[in-house]
């Protein structure tokens, strides 16, 4: 599939941004010197271009082609609930411009290991909980150490709601990881998936 | 002091340079005679004759001859690279791998590089948290971390990285220009496209735009647009016999003279997107002077390069100015080769250039 490219005028990843952090002001450290670039091919690609990567781009365009990734990766666009698949780069540059977790579960090194290994994360192995925490959208997953190993559906409302579930019970779907690659050893894909409100109907 | 008799001896014979031979495939078939000595050591070691007779031609003896061969049987210790675009202090690493059963010592000539030693955990070092995060990258033997450290770049640079994948060198130059200025970074295959976005994502490089391309189209696209370039060229892995012993046999003198046009273009194409005045650093895992000296000698011809001389961290040799009666430009000097023997490193050869036209 050809890939289409180009530079995002009309505000589009502005605005997913904004939905996903909830706070105009991190919005706007966050992207700061940076101009978005869209990619369509199987999914819709994002990345963050600083001035001189930018003019880059706009060189390989000239030649009709399209890069096959540039500047820093944010994510995946989806058209259905959650809109932002963020990437592991992304959440931590988040992470790194506030200087802690944002939106995410720490999770201990007994749970960090099966969840490199695809598995969910369960109210057991979570150590520490970081708001705002929303039901069906995306979370980060970070060791205690501060790094970001993937990112997580939420299926729990808020940090509190953690307290009135079991040790066994599933916390958070994991989407993607740090591991992806060692695993699959190609390009990562989003696992399949639906938002509903049955924990067994998340999975297809 | 051998090499030194051999070349007053040549002094006296009138060589031929690469314009007058012709047909550098006829010129090497022609001369390439294996003799005993040289079916002996490759029955013994498991190599191609031919490439025993080459060897003794680089290396002018047969003790050395040798103790190469004796130096590919022994293999190589693994070395990583502390990434600072994720790790703020290095010590970090190390007391992590430590942790996990991983020994490592400093590299004197490249602040933040480790020489893994020993430990329970050297085979999982691929495996590790501390991979997977990008905390650091791992290389298979020090040579791969010259080429970056010898193109020097710098904040303000604009690089191009001509056959990128997977992605060593690429992160590396990242890492040491801070994540600021720009990489364009260009590879055709798209297996080795998937592994280089993974590395470069992997360790947290954010000013490299990735373009599967064909290097010797760049031109097209950024004509004497690059400050700096770096091609380390697609090879037949001559000095990678510690590494993939399969090498011992792969490689036919054809294989190595159509490797050869390829690298050619390629170095041409470094050549014209980079600006004038502007580095090309010419590498290959390869001690083959066919994909070497005798290379960059047809750039030289092509005109718009000369070569800077450079000392390279690893005891290393000066460049070949004599192949099989060939005479090749003096200036190649300035090129440096590792063998493996003398420097503990994988063989290799770098060389770097200065467009001048």
């Amino acid at each position: 599939m050809r890939v289409k490219c180009f530079i995002d005028e009309e505000g589009i990843v502005l605005e997913r941004v904004r939905e996903y952090l909830m706070n105009d002001e991190l919005v706007k450290k966050v992207l700061k010197e940076f101009t978005p670039l869209i990619c369509e091919a199987n999914f819709r690609e994002v990345y963050l271009l600083r001035e001189r990567v930018k003019e880059l781009v706009l060189g390989v365009f000239k030649s009709g082609r399209a890069p096959y990734s540039a500047g820093l990766y944010l994510g995946r666009l989806r058209d259905s609930r959650p809109k932002l698949i963020p990437s592991t780069t992304f959440l931590q540059h988040v992470n790194s411009i506030l200087g802690h977790a944002y939106r995410a579960l720490t999770v201990g090194i007994n749970g960090l290991k099966p969840f490199l290994y695809g598995k969910d994360v369960l109210k057991a192995s979570v150590v520490g909980c970081h708001p705002p925490i929303i039901k069906n959208d995306l979370l980060a997953v970070s060791g205690r150490d501060g790094y970001v190993y993937g990112a997580a559906i939420s299926l729990i409302n808020s940090c509190i709601e953690l307290k009135s579930l079991k040790k066994t019970d599933p916390v958070a779907l994991r989407v993607f990881d740090v591991g992806w690659f060692l695993r699959e050893g190609k390009e990562p894909r989003e696992r399949k998936y639906t938002i509903s409100h049955k924990r067994k109907s998340n999975r297809i | 002091m051998l090499q030194y008799l051999n070349e007053g001896l040549r002094g006296w014979e009138e060589m031929p340079s690469l314009e007058d031979i012709g047909d550098l495939r006829e010129w090497l078939r022609s001369k390439v005679r294996v003799g005993k000595i040289a079916r002996e050591l490759a029955r013994e070691f498991g190599y191609r004759p031919y490439m025993i007779e080459r060897f003794r031609e680089l290396l002018g003896s047969w003790l050395e001859v040798r103790e190469i061969l004796e130096a590919f049987e022994r293999g190589l210790n693994p070395f990583i690279r502390c990434n600072r675009l994720k790790v703020r202090d290095c010590r970090e690493v190390v007391e992590r791998l430590r942790k996990a059963d991983v020994l490592l010592r400093g590299v004197s000539w490249c602040s933040n590089c480790f020489e893994v030693y020993g430990g329970g955990g050297k085979e999982s070092l691929g495996y590790l948290h501390e991979h997977l995060l990008g905390m650091y990258y791992l290389y298979r033997g020090p040579a791969s971390l010259i080429p970056p450290l010898t193109l020097n770049p710098e904040r303000v640079d604009s690089i191009l990285d001509l056959a990128a994948a997977p992605g060593g060198k690429t992160t590396h130059i990242a890492e040491l220009m801070g994540n600021e200025g720009r990489i364009l970074a260009v590879d055709i295959s798209r297996a080795r496209m998937r592994a280089l976005r993974s590395n470069v994502e992997r360790l947290g490089v954010t000013n490299t735009v990735l373009l599967r391309i064909d290097g010797r189209l760049v031109p097209e696209l950024f004509r004497d647009f690059f400050s700096k370039v770096l091609l380390d060229a697609p090879c037949t892995g001559e000095g990678l016999i510690a590494i993939d012993v399969g090498r011992k046999v792969r490689s036919s003198l054809n294989d190595l003279l159509r490797v050869r046009e390829l690298q050619i273009e390629l170095l041409k194409a470094g050549v014209e997107s980079v600006r004038p005045g502007g580095l090309i650093l010419y590498s290959t895992c390869s001690i083959a002077p066919e994909e070497d000296e005798l290379v960059v000698a047809e750039l030289l011809r092509y005109g718009k390069v000369k070569v800077v001389p450079r000392r390279l961290p690893l005891r290393f040799r000066e460049g070949l100015t004599h192949y099989f009666g060939l005479d090749l430009p003096n200036v190649l000097r300035g090129c440096s080769r590792l063998y493996p023997h003398i420097s503990g490193s994988e063989g290799f050869f770098t060389c770097l250039l200065r467009r001048v036209g």
